[in-house]
């Protein structure tokens, strides 16, 4: 049976929106996509074409979220930050977005994102991740850091990236204020790695 | 730093700490193994210095008021067997690490640090400006993280809550900093805004403190620091709930009228969370800004009355310590008022304190020996005055005398006197020294509350009939109880 672009569309976002219930009650590990498909009224196997597993189910929510973050960055960003000022507020643009999956993140991120190399990579963290990365690239050519060893300075970031997700999908403070801090630290951090010392002085260091 | 680009900088800068460390010490084998082992910690290179305000041994002045700080740790175990000292030094050693780790409050410990490693030799001026300086700071927040903490308190950013809001903040406040802002309705504002996680750092960082005095336990009345110690984090995460401040702003504006000449600013509640406080704009300046237009005597006895005023005016009627009479928090006004701006450390007595509080005062007034003893004793956490050893009750009474010095004499009360601020200086030594520190932790308030507003009235050699100022106010919250 042939179904409409349009069917196919609200079935998508349909599973997506019964994934993210299932996920955050009862957490990444513990959900099954028959779950899913059964919350989503389909069978299993028609959920399968859509999402061929439940990394990628997961992993499409993550990389969108992202995507409305960078989105939500662009329009806040008014081209007067300082490069730390820009990546912190990329940074948790993004972070916001990824709200309200945070309950079930952990485990997710561990796997799609693990910068240790591995035979089936997920496409779609694949994706989210090389976007990142090229938006982080783009903000640093912008403020003029283009000659520093890519591979190094993209490297260093992502680690740092990776574990500011770590410590903030498991972040007990009121509106992850802790992690807030950590963002900080560490954008500043990294600005002061790429940059040599001193080259960036931060707007707020008013003394 | 320039310092730091020459070549032999770290034999200089150990020259430069040795030079001053306290005289003695610079021939002393323990003392340089001691100036080295501060040296290595300060130079401990920490990876971004561009927002160190206060989070790194960043300045040579720091790196040499942590130096005076281990010296004086040191010498309060001199005296110990040299096994003991071995270990008390392998503790400061481990603490000292900890103190190069140590955020928010590393400034204000350094500054207590300094002014106690100068003790023998230390002169008012200077007493007046270390107890200025010495509050804390959070580190600066770029506007993004701003706008952030705007998200998660009101949802909204800055710009769509305020008609017009500044992205610099205008100056520093312990937790967080201020920015102007304009509401729609029009009204001049200043917007308190807490560095996120600041609680935590807090806690963090007097875990590390307790830490750091571990090796005093050895010598003085231990039990004693932990409870300050804790009394200080309890009135520390106080301060971060800006709902409290709300609170106390409120009631302190009932307590004072036009004819006052005494402004608490309004708290805009709308725009105010636990996180954010907005509270209306107080045109003026500070003490510092103040004196450098050089005001006659007639502006500073006005000021000085004012602010005699303001602070006992809450202590009467509202049984407060305004524990926290930091210079930043007056605000010298065009129109002649004086602003009061900061109820974040604001210590409410018990019912059973300010009736001992109270008890102390009128004894001293009455010139009743017997009754002022018992009071002394009690301060200092003795069951009976003959518990005390005669030197600490002569010594503790003496302070108490001084604090009492305003309040005895009719007419005018000159606070800008030196010799009257230094014998109180004095007096704080000489306790210090013989280790007379044991105390309630309410003390702790009240002592802060007296130096930091005779420390203030003393930069603005100011005057005021203090007497008259008290019985007045005592009077006046009297009548309103009846
Ligand atoms: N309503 C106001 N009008 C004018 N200036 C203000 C106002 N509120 C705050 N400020 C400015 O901001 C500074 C810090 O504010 P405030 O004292 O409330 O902060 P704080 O966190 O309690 O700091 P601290 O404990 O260091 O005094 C003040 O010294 C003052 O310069």
């Amino acid at each position: 049976m042939r179904i409409s672009e349009q069917a196919k569309q609200e079935n998508r976002s349909r599973i997506l929106d019964k994934a993210a219930e299932i996920f955050n009650s009862k957490g990444f590990e513990d959900s099954t996509t028959r779950d899913i498909a059964l919350a989503a009224g389909l069978a299993a196997g028609t959920l399968f074409n859509y999402f061929p597993s439940k990394e990628t189910l997961a992993m499409t929510m993550v990389s969108e979220a992202l995507v409305q973050g960078r989105e939500d960055y662009l329009r806040r960003c008014t081209g007067r930050e300082e490069l730390a000022e820009e990546l912190f507020l990329f940074v948790a643009s993004g972070l916001r977005r990824l709200r309200p999956l945070r309950p079930f993140l952990g485990p997710v991120l561990e796997r799609s994102l693990s910068p240790f190399p591995r035979k089936n990579v997920c496409q779609e963290g694949e994706t989210a991740r090389q976007e990142h990365l090229a938006a982080v690239q783009s903000i640093l050519a912008r403020h003029g850091f283009t000659e520093a060893p890519d591979y190094v300075a993209m490297t260093m970031y992502w680690s740092l990236y990776l574990g500011i997700l770590a410590f903030w999908s498991n972040d007990t403070s009121p509106n992850q204020e802790a992690s807030q801090a950590l963002i900080d630290y560490s954008i500043r951090m990294f600005v002061q790695l790429i940059s040599g010392s001193g080259a960036d002085k931060g707007e707020a260091d008013a003394s | 730093m320039q310092v730091e680009d020459g070549r032999d900088t770290e034999t200089l800068q150990m020259e430069m700490l040795l030079d001053a460390l306290p005289k003695g010490s610079a021939t002393d084998p323990a003392s340089l193994a001691l100036a080295r082992l501060i040296t290595n910690i300060s130079n401990k290179k920490v990876p971004v210095s561009s927002f160190s305000r206060i989070w790194t041994l960043g300045s040579l002045q720091a790196r040499v008021s942590a130096g005076y700080f281990a010296y004086w740790l040191r010498s309060r175990f001199s005296d110990a067997e040299n096994k003991q000292r071995l270990k008390s030094e392998a503790h400061l050693a481990a603490a000292l690490k900890l103190f190069g780790t140590m955020g928010y409050m590393r400034g204000a410990v350094m500054k207590v640090g300094q002014l106690l490693a100068n003790l023998p030799e230390v002169v008012p001026e200077e007493f007046a400006e270390v107890l200025s300086a010495l509050h804390f700071e959070a580190p600066p927040m770029h506007f993004a993280m701003v706008r952030e903490v705007f998200l998660d308190e009101f949802g909204r950013e800055p710009e769509e809550l305020f008609a017009s809001f500044d992205r610099q903040a205008f100056a520093a406040a312990s937790l967080g900093q201020v920015h102007r802002a304009r509401l729609h309705s029009g009204e001049e504002v200043a917007v308190k805004i807490q560095y996120p996680g600041i609680a935590h750092t807090i806690k963090a960082d007097l875990r590390n403190l307790r830490l750091l005095l571990q090796p005093l336990c050895l010598t003085i009345d231990w039990q004693d620091t932990l409870a300050k110690l804790a009394d200080i984090e309890r009135m520390l995460l106080m301060e971060t709930d800006y709902g409290q401040e709300a609170a106390y702003n409120r009631k302190a504006r009932l307590v004072f009228n036009d004819a006052d000449r005494i402004a608490v600013p309004l708290v805009h509640d709308q725009y105010s969370t636990r996180r954010v406080l907005t509270t209306e704009y107080l045109h003026g300046c500070h003490i510092n800004d103040f004196l450098a237009t050089d005001p006659g005597q007639g502006e500073r006895d006005h000021f000085t009355r004012l602010l005699t005023v303001a602070t006992y005016r809450l202590y009467y009627r509202l049984h407060w310590l305004p524990a926290d009479p930091h210079p930043g928090n007056f605000i010298f006004m065009a129109d002649g008022r004086l602003g009061m701006i900061d109820f974040g450390c604001t210590l409410t007595l018990s019912d059973e304190e300010w009736v001992f509080s109270n008890e102390a005062i009128q004894a001293a007034l009455d010139k009743d020996l017997q009754g002022l003893n018992r009071a002394i004793a009690r301060a200092c956490r003795f069951d009976d005055p003959g518990d005390m050893e005669p030197d600490r009750l002569e010594v503790i009474r003496q302070g108490f005398y001084w604090f009492m010095e305003p309040w005895q004499q009719e007419g005018i009360f000159d606070f800008g006197d030196r010799a009257f601020f230094l014998r109180g200086i004095d007096n704080v030594i000489e306790a210090t020294r013989k280790g007379y520190t044991r105390s309630l932790p309410m003390t702790l308030w009240s002592n802060r509350f007296t130096f930091g507003g005779r420390a203030f009235c003393y930069k603005l050699k100011g005057r005021c009939e203090f007497r008259k100022i008290f019985k007045q106010e005592a009077a006046g919250a009297a009548a309103k109880l009846t």
